[in-house]
Formats: structure tokens, C-alpha cells, sequence
């Protein structure tokens, strides 16, 4: 019985259907040269797909995400407005917080004595997703959290304004994974107007990445309130 | 389609195999699918439709390249999508893109949209526009030359 180099990079990526998968399985079982081949395409592929992920966590440039809110959505905005509305009840809070973006951002700071894990929120960030409400800013506060809503999967999400970037956070048995950022160019000085159209774009930005993510309507202040006092987590 | 950001920019780069060049191939592809957004159809998949617009516009923009005689990236430039690594780390990164730099076109987006973007034969060969035998014997082809420059597993 023979078998291709095609069929075994096939087996390998698990394309074969069940009967030549089969007839492989077996080559592959009675021949250690065929299974090391199996090995070094299974390696490959993971050497592979580990050598571009760091793609996928990077922050997304602000122009791109301006292409696809100008084009896709700006030009569509009622329709998605009312398609939104149907399936995604918006809390005031939302309003409030679109209005509160004009508020100059602050930067962020880390405090150094603050355990930080690589992808998740600390400091200042953490503090206010646990304990911030939505819309609600207080005087001087470096974050303002926009919304809160539920995932796929049902883990509490929030997405956040802050100086150092905008982005989404949702909660799980760690603390706050940060799922989405929006890159921001704060960090050098700018003229105060920039920095308010800038809040004022992020926004945006982070209320169709909330649309994406959301299973059901944003939390509205009851359920915020309740979630933040069962600690935030799935339900 | 914002959700599918993250995505086509990982397919562009590895097309591009440049940053910079990676961005503006997505936003030439997010326009030219806005644009032409009637051609595609509802209920049909919105990822493999601009998977196949970015891979239609990179052709034509090598091909651009090519008549105007120019080279974009020096093989040994070596861009460091996963710059936060160590040196070691950093050394292999570098290893991998070496490698597909030196992988002829077909042979690249067939490793690219199977072995990185995890689509299945079939909807790659459809991205591409060849029948699934061909797809198959350029991933082979592709990927035993990366095996061999990479000597993964010797």
C-alpha cells in the first residue's frame, strides 16, 4: 500500500475523508518513517500558525477601523441603528457616555506595585471595570467604561475608554482578559481638538466591536449594578 | 466585518510580508469590498468572499510590481511580526519568514490560507480559483521546501 506525500500532508491537516483516512491511519500506524512525516507537517504547522498570531492580538490601526465604520456602517447608519435597536437594547448609559466623550482622556497610569499578567487588565483599568459603572465618570478619573454586555459565551464583557487606548475587556476566572484594542495615539502631544475627535471616534469604534461580540441587549444600570455586585461573573 | 480585522490583516502580512504594506492591502481590501458589496451575496460567507478580494488585489499588486521592476522586500529584512519575543525567539521568527519569502506565490498563499488562516482544501482552493488537486500539490510543494529550509523535526 502506498501513500502520497498529497495524501499525507491531507492526514496530516485532517482534509482526507473517512475511508482514506482510514487507509492512511494505517500506513501511518505500520510505518514509523510515514508517522515521523505526519510529525514534521503537524510542526510545521504549528511553527507556522505561531509565527503570525501575534498578528491577530495586535491593536488594529485607527484608519482601518475608520474604513470600515465610513464606508460599512456611516453610510448605513440608520438601517443599523434600527437593526441594532431591535436585537441590542442600548442603555441610556451609552448616550451618556457618547456625550461624556468629549471629556479630555487622561493617560493612564500602571502603578508599579500592581501585579500585571501579560493580556489582562491592571492598575487603574482593573479597578474601574470592577467597579465603575457605565456612563458614570467619575471627576478625574483616567477610564470611562462605556458599556457592559454578554458574549458568545456568556462572560461579562466592557468596553472602556481610557488615555492609553479604548478597547473591550470581558471577565473570566482571572480577571479581566483584554479581548479588543483600539489603538490610540495620544501618547504624543496633540492639540486639545484632536484628542476630543479622537475619544469621540473610538467610541464608535468600540460600539460596533460591542455590537460584534454581544449575545442579547446591553446591561442596563439594574443589571450592571447586579453584576458588579455577583462579582461580574458568567451567568 | 470589523471582526474580521484581525484576520486579514494576519493573511496580509504573511502575503505582504511587510507591516506596512500589510495595512494598506487591508484597507484597499475593505474598500474595494464596501464598494463592491452588492456582488456579495446574504447568507454566503462574508470572510472567504474578501479573503478572496485581498488575494485578487495582491496578485495584481505583485504583478504591478514586477512591471515596474521593482523588489519590495529584501529577502533578509526579516519583519518581526512578533517582535516581543527574546532573542532566540526573535532569530527563529525571522527563520520562518526567510523561508516563506524564498516559497514561490502559489505555493505561499496555499500554505498561508491552509496552514496559518486554517481553511479547509476546498475553501482555499475556492479563494484561490484552482481546483483542489492543484491547491493540494502546491501545499505539498510548499510545504516540503519550508520543511527543508527550516529543518523542522531533523
Amino acid at each position: 500500500m502506498t501513500v502520497t506525500p498529497e495524501e499525507l500532508a491531507a492526514y496530516a491537516d485532517d482534509q482526507l475523508d473517512q475511508a482514506a483516512r482510514a487507509r492512511v491511519a494505517e500506513a501511518v500506524a505500520a510505518d514509523p518513517v510515514l508517522a515521523r512525516q505526519v510529525e514534521r507537517h503537524q510542526a510545521l504547522k504549528a511553527r507556522l500558525a505561531a509565527h503570525y498570531a501575534p498578528v491577530l492580538e495586535a491593536p488594529l490601526p485607527a484608519a482601518l477601523v475608520a474604513a470600515v465604520e465610513d464606508g460599512g456602517c456611516v453610510a448605513n447608519l440608520s438601517e443599523a441603528r434600527a437593526r441594532r435597536n431591535r436585537r441590542f437594547a442600548w442603555g441610556g448609559g451609552v448616550g451618556l457616555a457618547l456625550a461624556a466623550s468629549l471629556t479630555l482622556a487622561v493617560v493612564l497610569q500602571h502603578p508599579a506595585g500592581d501585579a500585571a499578567l501579560p493580556g489582562y487588565a491592571s492598575g487603574e483599568l482593573a479597578r474601574a471595570l470592577d467597579t465603575q459603572l457605565s456612563g458614570d465618570m467619575p471627576q478625574g478619573a483616567p477610564v470611562r467604561v462605556v458599556i457592559s454586555f454578554a458574549d458568545a459565551s456568556g462572560a461579562l464583557c466592557r468596553g472602556y475608554a481610557a488615555g492609553q487606548g479604548s478597547g473591550i475587556a470581558c471577565h473570566d476566572s482571572t480577571g479581566w482578559r483584554l479581548q479588543r484594542q483600539v489603538e490610540s495615539s495620544s501618547a504624543t502631544p496633540q492639540d486639545a481638538s484632536a484628542q476630543y475627535r479622537q475619544a469621540g471616534s473610538a467610541d464608535a469604534t468600540l460600539m460596533i466591536m460591542a455590537q460584534d461580540m454581544a449575545q442579547g441587549p446591553a446591561l442596563d444600570p439594574a443589571a450592571e449594578r447586579a453584576a458588579r455586585a455577583a462579582g461580574w461573573r458568567r451567568h | 466585518m470589523l471582526a474580521l480585522l484581525p484576520r486579514l490583516r494576519r493573511f496580509a502580512t504573511g502575503l505582504t510580508r511587510d507591516g506596512a504594506r500589510a495595512d494598506d492591502l487591508c484597507q484597499m481590501t475593505v474598500e474595494r469590498a464596501l464598494r463592491s458589496r452588492q456582488q456579495w451575496h446574504e447568507g454566503s460567507r462574508l470572510d472567504s468572499w474578501m479573503y478572496r478580494i485581498m488575494r485578487n488585489l495582491w496578485i495584481d499588486e505583485a504583478r504591478a510590481d514586477t512591471r515596474r521592476g521593482q523588489t519590495f522586500v529584501a529577502e533578509d529584512a526579516g519583519l518581526s511580526v512578533g517582535a516581543d519575543g527574546g532573542q532566540e525567539a526573535r532569530a527563529q521568527l525571522s527563520d520562518v519568514d526567510r523561508a516563506m519569502a524564498r516559497l514561490p506565490d502559489e505555493q505561499r498563499e496555499a500554505v498561508l490560507l491552509v496552514m496559518v488562516e486554517g481553511w479547509s482544501y476546498k475553501e482555499a482552493a475556492q479563494i484561490v480559483g484552482c481546483p483542489v488537486g492543484t491547491l493540494n500539490s502546491r501545499l505539498v510543494r510548499g510545504r516540503d521546501a519550508l520543511l527543508a529550509m527550516l529543518g523542522e523535526g531533523q
